[in-house]
């Protein structure tokens, strides 16, 4: 699967290419407005992922170009704006999702996979996983044709385990993807650890391997 | 404020003191002058009255004994005249004397006489004349200059309200219309007050100078808040490299375990950093006004919602909140503001409350409270100002107190706050 990082900070673009390279991810990059338009005129790609504020041009022309072309690439905004008007006019023209900066790794991750879910699979809401089916729509999730019960938080951290898999990821950015920016203000995430202890039972109980291991108490990881 | 007083009314009573002094001082003038010019007229007249005798006395012929019959006559007819026989060695230059006598009909009242002493001759022999008039006395004299005097005391200082009164409503109105102006300024209103042109030289000057310092202050004002807010842009990116960074390292096979330690130490002052920037960005677009588009909001939806992401935060501290909200209280707001603003304030009550304890949440009508239980008040001058609260806390920006405050001047609404027994209590009146 093939991903465009339109993005003028060289480091940051690098950084995403590298947690992305354990997937079957092709990651390109380009720093400025030009080089993003040459690139979007020539290939198509899985995901975009578009900052807003580039040398030579504002992003946003850049998706009104792909919209412009009818191409069917799922566009992520990532902007250090953070402007309401910015998520809202983006996802207006017809960007997939928006986020803000500074963002942690996995939460892109996650964001990249369900972008390409819904593009690829034809807005499938089915996610699956050997023997672990998730369809995110009815909230249905099942291991084999066990059903289980889940909290719409511990849901929550199971697509985003998926979506990030092999990957340790911080008690922080757990906290980040489930209370958003409140997180931020308080410095006990301990809640987390209280989910993934509910998730991690309730799977085991159904059978499911045991795919999820905290790392040194500090993160956790999916591990397949 | 209270012990000022108007600048014409201060003028007043100087003046009005130094009149009174110049007219007290006066009276003892007046008196002197007047006194002077009554002697000098009164010794006048006893001089004149005293040739007048002696020119009657010589132009007449008198015999020995018929002169001496008159004189005894004259002296007993013509009080305030006395013509005796004195001796020739006794004659001397006319003099002048005062003297005060007990009025005849009057027992008690003294009364004050000039008297010229002169020596003339008649039929060659010597007499003494003396002349006297009655002079008024001094403390009457000085009873009614006094009198006079107060009165135009009294004449000048009514004059001195009125004419202040006039003045002031007159000559001093293009300073109030720009003392007026300057009170309804606003700094971040960003608009130059254009005063009133003037005549007077004092106060084109100061609208001058004014004007001015107002549009120095307004570009001062302006540089802070571009710096503030591409300060905050130039950070978001550095930031963000840096998280990245962290998850990166995070993923390495062979991190130990005090390196996953060290990352996670450093995640978090990081992720401190983000909230300052984030917060300090939003008090530049607010006051920049970037957030003037409004929606018209239902508050117990808004305070729901931000229950619910907060609501681990409140089950991990074992809170209980109390809500008694309004449900059908709208209001227009912007939906960004009015969420940070509610999570500011939540967020605030649940990391200073003690675990186990209880948050209230009250809306009646347009009034908001967020109580809940502390121990002691937090300082009311500066709860609100920027970095004020020092906090132990190791996530703080000390921002969010200045973020509400400053959403709630944009909005037109009123915060307060109290600490009542062992609560603390912000209000909102929207």
């Amino acid at each position: 699967m093939k991903i465009l990082i339109i993005e003028d900070e060289a480091e940051l673009a690098k950084d995403i290419a590298q947690f992305l390279s354990s997937e079957d991810y092709l990651c390109e990059s380009a720093t400025n407005f030009t080089s993003a338009i040459e690139k979007i005129n020539l290939y198509s790609y899985d995901c975009i992922l578009l900052d807003l504020m580039l040398p030579g041009g504002d992003g946003i022309e850049i998706l009104k170009e792909i919209k412009k072309q009818n191409k069917q690439d799922g566009v992520i905004i990532i902007s250090a704006k953070n402007s309401l008007e910015d998520k809202i006019n983006g996802l207006k023209i017809g960007a997939d999702d928006y986020l803000a900066k500074p963002f942690h790794q996995s939460e892109l991750s996650a964001r990249i996979h369900s972008v390409i879910r819904r593009k690829q699979f034809d807005n499938s809401n089915i996610i699956s996983q050997n023997e672990l089916t998730i369809d995110t729509l009815s909230k249905i999730v099942s291991v084999d044709s066990i059903q289980i019960n889940l909290t719409k938080k511990e849901l929550d951290l199971l697509v985003f385990f998926i979506g990030n898999k092999n990957k340790v990821i911080s008690k922080s950015a757990l906290a980040e993807h489930l209370s958003g920016d409140v997180a931020d203000m308080f410095d006990n995430h301990d809640f987390v650890y209280a989910h993934i202890k509910n998730l991690k039972r309730k799977l085991k109980n159904a059978g499911c391997p045991t795919y999820l291991t905290s790392v040194y108490g500090t993160g956790y990881k999916w591990k397949i | 404020m209270e012990n000022m007083t108007r600048l014409l009314t201060k003028q007043l009573k100087t003046l009005s003191i130094f009149a009174l002094f110049v007219l007290l001082c006066s009276i003892p003038a007046y008196y002197y002058v007047v006194d002077l010019i009554w002697l000098e007229e009164l010794d006048e007249h006893n001089e004149l009255i005293k040739e007048r005798i002696e020119n009657k006395f010589s132009t007449t012929e008198f015999s020995e004994d018929k002169l001496n019959e008159v004189l005894k006559l004259w002296n007993v007819l013509q009080p305030s005249t006395n013509i005796v026989v004195i001796d020739e060695s006794k004659v001397r230059e006319d003099f002048i004397t005062e003297a005060e006598r007990e009025n005849e009909f009057e027992k008690g009242e003294l009364d004050r006489y000039r008297i010229l002493t002169s020596f003339i001759k008649i039929n060659d022999k010597n007499y003494q004349l003396t002349v006297e008039t009655n002079v008024e006395e001094a403390g009457e004299t000085m009873a009614i200059i006094g009198l006079v005097t107060i009165f135009f005391f009294v004449i000048l200082l009514l004059g001195f309200i009125l004419i202040n009164k006039r003045i002031s409503l007159k000559i001093w109105q293009p300073f109030q219309t720009s003392l007026k102006k300057l009170k309804a300024f606003r700094l971040s209103d960003e608009t130059k007050i254009a005063f009133d042109k003037t005549a007077i030289k004092e106060f084109a000057e100061l609208n001058t100078e004014l004007e001015q310092l107002i549009s120095n202050n307004i570009e001062a004002y302006q540089r802070q808040k571009r710096f503030i807010e591409n300060a905050s842009h130039e950070l978001q990116t550095p930031l963000a490299v840096l998280k990245s960074k962290l998850d990166l390292l995070l993923q390495s096979e062979d991190l130990t375990e005090k390196q996953s330690e060290i990352i996670n130490a450093v995640a978090l002052p990081l992720s401190r950093m983000t909230r300052l920037n984030k917060n300090l960005l939003i008090l530049a677009k607010i006051e920049n006004e970037q957030f003037s588009e409004k929606e018209n909001l239902n508050l117990k939806n808004s305070i729901h919602e931000n229950l619910e992401l907060l609501e681990d935060y409140i089950k991990t501290k074992e809170l209980k909140i109390e809500l008694e909200v309004e449900p059908n209280y709208n209001l227009s707001a912007n939906t960004f503001l009015l969420e940070t603003l509610l999570s500011n304030l939540l967020t605030n009550a649940i990391k200073y409350s003690d675990t186990i304890s209880t948050i209230k949440i009250k809306l009646t009508e347009n009034l908001l409270k967020i109580i809940n239980p502390g121990t002691q008040s937090l300082n009311q001058e500066t709860l609100f100002d920027r970095f004020a609260v020092v906090s132990s806390s190791a996530i703080n920006s000390g921002l969010g107190l200045a973020i509400v405050k400053e959403t709630c001047l944009n909005n037109d609404w009123k915060i307060t706050y109290s600490f009542d027994s062992n609560e603390h209590v912000f209000t909102i009146q929207f």
